[in-house]
């Protein structure tokens, strides 16, 4: 295996170029990485982005959605031009409604006992073996701890899901939801302990205007700058950052 | 009489663009339109070359008002950063129209987003109209920033530039400052024209 094989099987690319860049080449395979930020932050663009982006490398994705219905996520994804319906068709990137999952296997809607966290745990891990996928995004995590009862529960969900999707060299965006301007990087303080990566999403006011940004703040395992960036979302590309100017912010 | 003052200008551009890879052009607010009407002209007598035109100035809807077939000219592209921002919602392929003129980062992006699509052997130029507006939006130390950071990612994929300045004395410090920073100054009198 030459050099350039063995960093593309370590790490996993997010096809969006100065993200790549800053992580110095993609995210650590198999590392579980959260993408914090609050409403309109941009979190579920970057992770169809990343996952579409995958499936174009030939990895095959899933995306678990638990805030939105299937309909109005594609329906808002059409919009940009990197989503590719084919990709979709052929499977390359699945898409599952967890609220659905969850009606199924007869789980409470509002909250799950140990054992309702445990099947669900059952049921991703399967689906995520089942179909070989490399690529797996949850949206969101804080709506899946909403209904996991306590601290340690959460705790474990994240921890054993993480160490299994690891196990599949599997890599994860779990997205965390956040009350707006407020530094935090989940609404239950421990989801950001168990996850390999944070990547914030927020935003600075510049004349009443708000300027997106974006910042690795921690992937163990790979050095990566920490810089705050400017982030742009655009129907034509979808993410893309720049340097953030910093003057009188 | 004009047209002979607005050929003088076009050469006197054209001279200063091939030779300098940034050159600042300083006028008085009333020189302004036959500056731009030179301009058009020019990047029209070049069609192998590859224009970016960022209006901070005026909607891009009033450039192509005044300045007529501009928007058929299949070798530049626009970019209006003040349309959205004052309400107006016209829809044009031949133009990008950004929120706000305070999303300069953004700005930077789609201005290099564009020049990305051109080929590498076509001569490639940008016009910025004008960093005189930018000054009016934004604080200046934060345009003076963007436009280091535009005149280095500019150098780096050779792109050539041209920033505007409309006299005004209340911002005379800071254009003085950003102005300089291009390698040639043209300055456009009253007399001249």
């Amino acid at each position: 295996m030459d050099l350039t094989e063995q960093v593309e099987n370590e790490l996993c690319q997010t096809g969006i170029e100065e993200l790549d860049v800053m992580l110095g080449g993609g995210v650590p395979t198999g590392s579980t990485v959260l993408v914090v930020g609050s409403s309109g932050s941009g979190k579920t663009t970057l992770c169809m982005q990343y996952l579409i982006n995958g499936a174009r490398r030939g990895e095959r994705g899933v995306f678990f959605t638990i805030t939105e219905p299937l309909f109005k996520l594609t329906k808002n994804m059409e919009g940009f031009d990197f989503y590719d319906k084919q990709l979709i068709e052929s499977g390359m990137v699945n898409l599952i409604d967890l609220r659905i999952i969850s009606e199924r296997l007869g789980l409470d809607t509002e909250k799950y006992t140990v054992e309702d966290a445990a099947a669900l745990l059952d049921v991703l891990k399967d689906i995520a073996d089942e179909l070989n996928v490399k690529r797996l995004v949850i949206d969101s995590i804080t709506a899946l701890c909403y209904r996991l009862q306590t601290k340690e529960m959460i705790r474990d969900f994240i921890f054993k899901l993480g160490s299994s999707l690891a196990a599949m060299k599997c890599t994860t965006f779990l997205t965390s939801e956040v009350p707006p301007r407020v530094f935090q990087y989940s609404q239950y303080g421990i989801e950001e302990f168990i996850a390999d990566g944070i990547i914030f999403l927020g935003d600075v006011e510049r004349k009443g205007d708000l300027i997106r940004t974006f910042q690795v703040i921690k992937l163990r395992g790979q050095a990566h700058s920490r810089t705050k960036l400017a982030m742009s979302i655009s129907s034509r590309n979808g993410v893309e950052l720049a340097p953030l100017l910093k003057s009188r912010e | 009489m004009a047209n002979t003052l607005i050929d003088s200008l076009k050469e006197r551009i054209s001279k200063a663009i091939t030779v300098n890879q940034s050159v600042g052009i300083v006028l008085p607010g009333n020189n302004y339109s036959d500056l731009i009407q030179a301009f058009f002209e020019y990047v029209q007598s070049k069609p192998e070359d590859a224009w970016v035109y960022v209006t901070i100035t005026k909607p891009y809807e009033n450039i192509v008002k005044q300045f007529g077939n501009i928007s058929e000219v299949r070798n530049i592209k626009f970019i209006d950063c003040i349309s959205r921002a004052a309400g107006i919602s016209t829809v044009d392929p031949n133009c990008i129209f950004i929120e706000s003129p305070t999303m300069l980062e953004k700005l930077g992006l789609e201005i290099i987003n564009i020049f990305k699509e051109v080929d590498e052997k076509v001569n490639k130029y940008l016009l910025l109209d004008s960093l005189s507006t930018l000054i009016i939006y934004n604080d200046p130390e934060i345009v003076t920033e963007f436009f280091y950071h535009l005149a280095n990612k500019s150098r780096a994929r050779n792109i050539h530039t041209i920033s505007l300045a409309i006299e005004e004395e209340e911002v005379d410090r800071y254009l003085n400052k950003l102005i300089y920073l291009n390698d040639k100054i043209l300055k456009v009198r009253d007399s001249f024209i």
